[in-house]
């Protein structure tokens, strides 16, 4: 008698979100609240104690922290850039390949194929410093005699993922720029042929211009995925050497795991959080800038 | 201002030939249309003349100079695409002066020939919008303040005006004329479009399955055309045609209803002779309502039934049975007739056309 008294539209959207604030809202909810606790995992009772503000205090005055957020912004910088350029090219090269360009299309996807962990193995295996088939490579060549530390050089290992993190996700930028390619028109392109461009003056002020929503919807995409980084580290160098490539997530995951320090973690987690919303925001404004200035109509 | 001119130009798409080697001679000034059905060429002849599309054979000359492995940009020519092809992130104003922005020309003279441009087309109010902003025929008129900007040697037209409504797309064929009258320019136009090319071009160049078919001012493509084809593409209602038999001073249709011999052709038909017989709607109408011809000795005349009737206020279109099917007449002074009755119809045969039934070519009286 009492169900009836609840409108249809009420009751049919109960069990989802039921489900929603099972899994969400919940989960969301105790991890922000845990985050002004000094919840350890080892001491469950912990999570009872409120302490304010002073996790967040200890993290945004640790250096170990800040040193890791930096890092985690150079390399989102690095990776997204020279994804985007090696995209953009393979996206232009592929684009103008008469026949065979759907088999093309489907061989740049195979990267986005393999999970994380097996990349982050490969290359690990690739970069070994003994028996990697860099290093054999180049020793072959002559080009040097020494077995590069790749994983083990403080500066070579963050260098060696990021060239792990470009593989894996060159083609995201690539599928949608060469999407961007394939969808504009090609007559404003004989029309800046017809008013003189050079093929360089084409692409600088007409097709580039077509491009770049489709840049930065990859951008918004990527940034978010880059800035989470956590299997390809993990299993490459988790972190070190001597927390050399320590990233944001890694440090997170070790806080919370490692060191289970579950309050400092979400804490960490959640400032983290605000770095991701501020390059979303960032990005969209230019996409949506960009969507304006060619008229798009999407 | 230069003269243009195609020799031998052959396109091939792999084993395929589309164009087969055309020869045509545009003189400095002088508008010429393209004309044809889709999949003539003319497009494809075009876009070989701004450099769009290689040459596979021949040669095209601008002026005194063979341009076949210049690129566009090279050539001095401009452009108006069927799809406008604006450039959508700039305003009309930087579409305009694009051309001039790539040459490297001071802002001063870009904005000053901009201005002239907008002024000639009547869009020195719109030269802040984008073209996302603006109407069909607003974006052809920026299409056009593009091309003229630049005073190109030669002005392409890709059916400029495919895109646009029936009644924008007469002005905007008026503000070509004017255009042309103003820029004293080569111009080359291509249409599917006969009305178009009649009432632009100096002369007009029709083209069938990459072949030309005739070259000729608009009166002589429409009173004398060299082929059947040319005969059916150009007028509008297009012409009659029926093949008949010469028997006797006779020509002799399928179905058995027959007309006298056209005096211009009496001394060329010999008996048996099997060709096709041609009369535009104007020559052929309900008895005192055409153009008079002024020789009655030239003029047949049967009684036909009436099958339906076009209105248009100032004349009508009656399609008439005839030899098995309707043949269309143009009725000038129009009257209303009922469907299904008998009318008196005559056929003004000094304006016949005879082709021959092989070839297709018009058999000269």
């Amino acid at each position: 008698m009492k169900l009836s008294r609840l409108s249809a539209p009420v009751l049919l959207l109960f069990p989802a979100f039921l489900v929603l604030a099972a899994v969400v809202v919940v989960p969301l909810a105790l991890s922000f609240y845990s985050s002004f606790t000094p919840f350890r995992l080892t001491k469950p009772e912990s999570l009872y104690v409120f302490i304010g503000l002073r996790n967040y205090i200890t993290v945004l005055s640790s250096w170990d922290f800040w040193v890791a957020f930096g890092r985690t912004v150079l390399f989102l910088t690095i990776a997204l850039n020279a994804e985007m350029l090696l995209g953009l090219g393979l996206a232009l090269l592929v684009s103008k390949a008469v026949r065979g360009q759907r088999l093309l299309r489907t061989l740049m996807m195979f990267p986005m194929m393999f999970s994380p962990v097996l990349v982050g193995f490969q290359f690990k295996f690739l970069f070994n410093d003994n028996i990697g088939l860099i290093n054999n490579g180049l020793q072959s060549l002559g080009l040097t005699d020494q077995a590069i530390p790749w994983l083990i050089d403080g500066n070579l290992a963050l260098f060696s993922i990021t060239v792990a993190e470009v593989w894996s996700s060159t083609s995201v930028f690539a599928i949608l720029i060469l999407a961007g390619l394939l969808a504009m028109p090609r007559d404003p392109i004989e029309a800046a042929h017809v008013d003189g461009c050079t093929p360089l003056q084409t692409f600088r002020f007409v097709t580039w211009p077509y491009l770049m929503p489709f840049a930065f919807i990859a951008m918004t995409i990527r940034s978010l995925d880059v800035a989470r980084a956590y299997d390809i580290v993990k299993i490459m160098t988790d972190g070190g050497p001597a927390k050399r490539t320590e990233l944001l997530w890694t440090l997170v995951g070790r806080t919370a795991y490692s060191d289970a320090r579950m309050g400092m973690a979400n804490a960490m987690a959640y400032f983290a959080i605000v770095l991701s919303i501020l390059f979303t925001v960032y990005f969209f404004r230019k996409l949506a800038a960009a969507r304006q200035q060619i008229g798009a109509e999407w | 201002m230069a003269p243009v001119s195609l020799k031998k130009l052959v396109k091939r798409y792999g084993a395929l030939e589309v164009v087969h080697g055309i020869d045509l001679e545009v003189k400095d000034r002088e508008f010429i249309a393209l004309v044809g059905p889709s999949g003539c060429g003319k497009s494809t002849t075009l876009r070989m003349i701004a450099g769009l599309e290689d040459v596979s054979g021949g040669t095209i000359e601008i002026g005194d100079n063979v341009v076949n492995d210049l690129p566009p940009r090279a050539r001095n020519i401009s452009m108006v695409f069927q799809s406008y092809a604006l450039y959508p992130h700039m305003t009309v104003g930087e579409n305009m002066g694009f051309s001039l922005k790539i040459a490297g020309r001071p802002v001063e003279e870009i904005k000053e020939k901009v201005a002239d441009a907008a002024a000639i087309l009547d869009l020195s109010h719109l030269l802040e919008r984008r073209p996302s902003q603006l109407s069909g025929g607003q974006r052809q008129r920026v299409a056009m303040g593009r091309a003229i900007v630049r005073r190109p040697d030669v002005f392409l037209f890709d059916e400029p005006l495919s895109n646009l409504d029936a009644k924008l797309r007469t002005q905007v064929r008026t503000e070509i004329k004017k255009l042309h009258a103003r820029m004293q320019a080569t111009m080359i136009y291509v249409t599917h479009d006969q009305v178009e090319a009649m009432t632009l071009s100096d002369r007009i160049v029709i083209m069938r399955d990459g072949h030309i078919e005739q070259i000729g001012t608009p009166e002589e493509v429409f009173n004398r055309p060299l082929t059947k084809f040319v005969a059916g593409f150009i007028g509008s209602p297009p012409m009659n045609m029926d093949d008949v038999t010469v028997d006797d001073g006779k020509l002799v249709f399928a179905t058995g209803a027959t007309l006298p011999i056209p005096p211009k052709f009496r001394q060329s038909l010999t008996t048996g002779q099997k060709v096709t017989f041609g009369l535009r709607p104007d020559d052929f109408f309900p008895t005192g309502h055409g153009l008079n011809s002024g020789d009655a000795e030239a003029v047949a005349q049967l009684e036909l039934p009436v099958s339906i009737t076009e209105p248009l206020g100032n004349e009508t279109l009656v399609f008439v049975g005839f030899n098995g099917r309707d043949w269309v007449s143009r009725m000038l002074n129009p009257r209303p007739l009922p469907s299904g009755q008998n009318i008196k119809m005559s056929f003004d045969l000094s304006q016949a056309h005879l082709f021959d039934l092989t070839t297709g070519n018009s058999l000269v009286a």
